[in-house]
């Protein structure tokens, strides 16, 4: 029992990172119909900008990582919708596609070949020592990571539904053509939208950093695992991706202590086929439908 | 308070508008009809900012905002209500109507104007904290109209208000428009219902292949025979002919 314990909080502490990068990805496809495969790059990658800026310009760890996070607004948020996304919006979601792939290969290629292909220490961000919750051992590691995300998710979910740019946010995301012509600058609540997916990103690189070790390789799993998280969750809803991350984290871990490591992998997609099958909406999605 | 001067315009290179001119005066209600394809819904988006206008010019009160962006029209009092469903889905009722008054600076008085439209509406006070998608089609044509009223509009553009609308709504809707218009509002309708919408009017403008072939008072143009032809799928010229 201590030991399920044990295997469940720390899947729902990975999870929930997992989930800020599924909640990302589903702001994006909800603002601006963007998939984002290079998504998991986009986890990756704001750990290297907090090496660079303790290794190389010598900042403190905090510093670094406000620094990482400027960074990836900057050019995980504005620049990656200005240069990369609006070119291709006009030709339709394809394209797109195409367009963050190669980006998410190019985003690992770069960090393998101007900063290292070997896995890099993280510096943790809570002490490593663990606590005893009903016998089961859990980590502060995992406490912390798991009420940061939920914290985060809480945050995201009070601006949105709790503020009026938020709630312009959401008219954008849900009827554009009615946002414009209420007057509700467009252009700019997309822009929010990118900003939040990059520090969303960024929160998770900072929190499965010290975890994984930074690799240039880290996102492909991540980018992965988000996509399902998304998809199983409900495309269309943010509780949906927190819940899909959620239970891929929870599900992924059981599945290596109790089933078999070999094929943990290929546990997130067995549950993406089997909701796909019974579910196609999704677990807390709503199907498209139209009322009349 | 309204012109439209040689108004040429479409949707990238196909030409929908080939110069139409009219000017409605304050206070009044008119109601353009025409056949399909005239482009009565074209004329409404090229004021409000939507469309891609090649020549011509656009005046309100005097004043030429021609090619001026939704936000900037909104900003001189004229308000859009377009044809289909146009709220916002998952957000409440409440918050729809917020929407209305979003490019307002002095939010309290939004806020109080929320009330006021509740007022008016009462359907929409009672379903204020639900979803707007769970509103009936009537309801959310009324929530669509009352969002419309949010800024004090002195001009409202109005497309097709009565489509999916039982005939008893339809009624009410059009009692709304004219107590607006008794107030000083002017309102600038697109309706298929042609006869009722014209019975409730002002003045008329028919409206053919993006020109304006007539403008009269309302009543001149329920009696000429020419509009009854333009129902029955005519054209006003091959009867002129």
């Amino acid at each position: 029992m201590a030991e399920f314990l044990q295997i469940t909080l720390s899947g729902l502490a990975t999870g929930s990172i997992y989930a800020l990068a599924a909640i990302g990805f589903t702001l994006l496809w909800q603002a601006s119909q963007t998939i984002n495969f290079a998504q998991g790059e986009f986890v990756m990658l704001p750990a290297f900008f907090v090496l660079i800026g303790m290794h190389v310009l010598g900042l403190p760890l905090f510093v670094a990582m406000l620094f990482a996070l400027l960074l990836s607004l900057i050019l995980l948020g504005a620049m990656f919708k200005k240069l990369v996304i609006e070119p291709m919006l006009p030709h339709g979601t394809l394209p797109i596609v195409m367009a963050t792939i190669a980006l998410g290969i190019l985003m690992k290629e770069s960090v393998k070949e101007f900063y290292s292909a070997e896995a890099q220490p993280f510096p943790a961000l809570v002490s490593d020592r663990t606590v005893d919750i009903f016998g089961a051992s859990v980590s502060f590691q995992d406490i912390a990571n798991l009420a940061i995300s939920l914290l985060v998710v809480v945050a995201l979910q009070f601006f949105l539904n709790g503020t009026r740019t938020g709630r312009c946010m959401q008219a954008t995301a849900q009827n554009p053509g009615v946002a414009e012509i209420l007057g509700v600058n467009i252009k700019r609540m997309v822009l929010y939208t990118f900003l939040i997916n990059a520090a969303l990103a960024t929160v998770a690189s900072f929190l499965i950093s010290p975890i994984y070790l930074a690799k240039f390789s880290n996102g492909e799993p991540i980018g992965l695992v988000a996509f399902i998280a998304a998809i199983v969750g409900g495309f269309n809803q943010i509780r949906g991706a927190l819940v899909g991350g959620l239970l891929i984290g929870v599900v992924d871990n059981l599945a290596a202590s109790y089933v078999s490591a070999q094929y943990r992998a290929a546990v997130p997609l067995l549950l993406l086929i089997v909701i796909i099958l019974v579910r196609p909406q999704g677990i807390m999605g709503k199907a498209e439908g139209r009322t009349v | 308070m309204l012109e439209l001067k040689e108004l040429f315009g479409g949707y990238g290179k196909m030409t929908i508008l080939n110069g139409v001119s009219f000017k409605i005066d304050k206070g009044t209600i008119t109601t353009v009809i025409g056949p399909n394809g005239a482009g009565k819904s074209t004329v409404f988006k090229a004021i409000f900012g939507l469309l891609n206008i090649h020549s011509g010019q656009i005046l309100l009160d005097g004043k030429d905002v021609t090619r001026q962006t939704p936000a900037q029209i909104i900003a001189h009092g004229v308000t859009y209500v377009p044809q289909g469903r146009n709220v916002v889905p998952q957000l409440s009722v409440l918050h729809n109507l917020e929407l209305g008054g979003i490019t307002a600076k002095d939010q309290t008085l939004v806020k109080r104007r929320i009330e006021e439209v509740m007022d008016q509406f009462p359907i929409l006070r009672e379903k204020r904290h639900s979803q707007a998608i769970t509103l009936s089609g009537g309801q959310q044509k009324q929530l669509e109209i009352a969002r419309s009223l949010l800024l004090d509009p002195k001009l409202i553009l109005i497309d097709e208000p009565s489509i999916g609308l039982s005939p008893n709504l339809v009624q009410e809707v059009f009692q709304t428009l004219k107590k607006l218009r008794d107030k000083g509002v002017t309102i600038l309708m697109v309706e298929q219902n042609a006869k009722a919408a014209l019975a409730m009017s002002d003045y008329g403008i028919v409206l053919e292949l993006g020109q304006r072939r007539m403008h009269d008072r309302a009543d001149a143009l329920l009696a000429d025979p020419r509009v009854g032809q333009l129902f029955l799928g005519g054209s006003t010229q091959k009867s002129v002919a």
